[in-house]
């Protein structure tokens, strides 16, 4: 608001309090005699009403009409003006010094004031914020601490599924090898289906087991240097546990290549490879396992002469969903775990991996790690 | 007539026995089942076996914790059964004295030529008074420790001391399972740095003039995690 806005209220105010002022020393008049008083009540007045109006205006104007009152009604000579001695300048400027004074103390005060309120909704403002912010963090730590539970327990029921499978596993392997029990060919076919079902349940429990420990701690995976043909050789005997008859063609770079990695993990994500090309193109020979070194990679190919990848699931690949992989009946079966753990533990270590139908019509998987340990960067 | 040999079964699950004891039994042992760490014990002391089976998830006692009180008062071969992804526990098992380990789910013949192996070299160690042997053979592989002669199919390969060395010591136990700091501390000292990549350099190139593609090797065979093992003479 402007210093010289014009208010009715203001002006009612200063009125009435002059009014007020002359009359209270009309009646001290007689009691006390001296001239000092009135003046003294007239500053009053000025103070007061400098203090409740807006503005300088209505003080100066108040210590104006206060200086002329005093003159005219309460001063030698008594009703009418007289200026000439030399007191009043003194007194009006007084009066005018008061005035603005007390004005300029009222601004400042509201001014402050305001400030204050102002501070005050500010303050609300941030109290609330932070109450928002720490309530979202609350939500993080709670999804998290689920996360972790919900970790656990997957953990824990595939700790309890392996007991049963290893002896639904080891039974149904006992009957098929002891030789003392007479066994129809046809019960031998029975045993040789549980055995089979059972050990890929327990490939599955174990893809399952490692997808909660790369989830629970992602920067936790603990890297040493391996040599790249020592995984790929235990993933290839290993794989040929479950399949006597594969036929896999390794190859590793001449010159020893060590790469840093969790070697149980990349060994996971070749046996799921090979398990893939085997199950997917339907034939355990010409599958082919390659490694070598392409500037900062380590990288790792798997590729079979099957039917190749469709369209479909390369897009589907690309895109990250894993899990819709499973629809296309047996030979498709734990194709989406298996490639989707593969994805999770070659990202965990800041890898790549992609899929594409290579020239001969087969599928080719390609994965590759990073040769040096720099600093990860959390995405 | 040779007396059948006595194994110690150390599992709690009943399921996974029946199906061990079975084997076992159809292999020509006698089997003896413990389902816990107490039990355990007093069956060693009563039956002597002559190989334990030890299924680290113990229910009264942590299967390691056992091994190594065990080791204190008996020598005999013991093979731990664990899982897979556990590797450490396999180290610390073969650290504190195990002989060897089976991961599960273990195949028939896989579990059958462990035991072989554990029983023939606490044979050995007996019989010879802890003289090894000077020869050893597997596949067409074959290594004399008198003469530092290797030869493969007859054509003979040239290596490094140290190459030399590695290649008996895992001769010497070969089908059991050598950790990486056993073998560093058999070939380097036992203050060697505990750093293996000096091991696993000097293991690609044994691979390399030994096998004929080190990415299938036959005769030096990997054991991820945990250490090496040499193919077993037939």
């Amino acid at each position: 608001m402007g210093k010289f806005e014009l208010s009715l209220t203001d002006f009612v105010k200063t009125a009435g309090l002059l009014l007020a002022a002359y009359a209270a020393c009309r009646l001290l008049q007689p009691l006390t005699g001296a001239e000092n008083n009135t003046a003294l009540i007239f500053v009053l007045a000025v103070v007061i009403i400098s203090r409740i109006t807006k503005g300088y205006l209505y003080g100066i104007f108040a210590s104006l009409v206060s200086m002329f009152c005093i003159n005219y009604f309460f001063t030698y000579p008594y009703s009418q003006f007289n200026f000439s001695l030399s007191g009043y300048p003194v007194s009006f400027l007084t009066l005018f010094a008061v005035s603005t004074t007390v004005c300029a103390l009222t601004a400042q005060a509201k001014r402050q004031t305001e400030l204050a309120v102002d501070r005050e909704k500010q303050a609300k403002e941030l109290f609330e914020l932070n109450q928002k912010l720490s309530e979202e963090q609350q939500e993080i730590r709670m999804v998290a601490e689920q996360e972790k539970i919900r970790n656990n327990l997957l953990r824990a029921i595939s700790h309890d599924l392996r007991t049963p499978l290893t002896s639904i596993f080891g039974s149904s392997s006992t009957l098929l090898t002891d030789s003392t029990e007479a066994l129809s060919n046809n019960s031998k076919k029975l045993l040789a289906d549980i055995r089979d079902d059972s050990e890929w349940l327990i490939r599955m429990i174990e893809n399952l087991l490692i997808v909660t420990k790369i989830s629970s701690s992602p920067t936790a995976l603990k890297k040493t240097e391996e040599a790249a043909e020592e995984i790929v050789a235990e993933a290839v005997s290993q794989t040929k546990k479950r399949y006597p008859k594969l036929e896999v063609t390794a190859h590793v770079p001449d010159q020893l290549l060590f790469v840093p990695m969790d070697p149980i993990l990349i060994e996971q994500v070749l046996i799921n490879l090979l398990e893939n090309a085997i199950r997917h193109s339907g034939d355990t020979s010409h599958i082919l396992l390659d490694v070598e070194k392409d500037g900062d990679y380590a990288v790792f190919a798997v590729s079979d002469r099957g039917r190749g990848l469709t369209e479909e699931i390369l897009k589907m690949l690309e895109k990250g969903k894993l899990q819709s992989l499973n629809t296309g009946g047996d030979s498709t079966r734990g194709m989406g775990i298996g490639l989707s753990v593969c994805q999770s533990i070659v990202q965990a270590h800041n890898g790549y991996f992609k899929a594409e139908n290579s020239r001969s019509g087969g599928a080719v998987f390609r994965f590759g790690l990073p040769l040096t340990t720099q600093k990860e960067e959390t995405p | 007539m040779s007396s059948k040999r006595t194994i110690l079964v150390v599992e709690d699950e009943a399921s996974i026995c029946n199906f061990i004891t079975t084997i076992l039994h159809s292999n020509g042992y006698t089997a003896v089942v413990a389902g816990s760490a107490s039990q355990a014990k007093s069956m060693i002391s009563s039956y002597c076996p002559d190989l334990i089976l030890l299924d680290l998830g113990l229910p009264d006692m942590d299967g390691l914790d056992f091994l190594s009180s065990v080791r204190q008062w008996c020598h005999t071969p013991i093979i731990v059964v664990s899982a897979r992804t556990h590797e450490s526990e396999k180290v610390q098992a073969l650290d504190l004295g195990a002989d060897d380990y089976i991961t599960k789910p273990f195949g028939i013949s896989e579990l059958t030529a462990r035991i072989r192996t554990a029983l023939r070299h606490a044979d050995q160690v007996v019989s010879s008074a802890g003289v090894p042997a000077s020869r050893f053979s597997a596949g067409d592989l074959m290594v004399d420790l008198d003469k530092r002669l290797v030869t493969v199919a007859g054509k003979e390969i040239h290596f490094t001391q140290i190459e030399f060395k590695i290649i008996a010591l895992l001769c010497q136990h070969a089908g059991k399972v050598l950790t990486y700091d056993y073998i560093l501390k058999q070939i380097w000292g036992p203050y060697a740095v505990n750093d293996n990549q000096i091991l696993r350099v000097n293991m690609a190139n044994i691979r390399r003039k030994l096998e004929e593609n080190p990415a299938s090797p036959k005769y030096i065979l990997t054991e991820l995690g945990v250490g090496y093992r040499m193919l077993e003479n037939q």
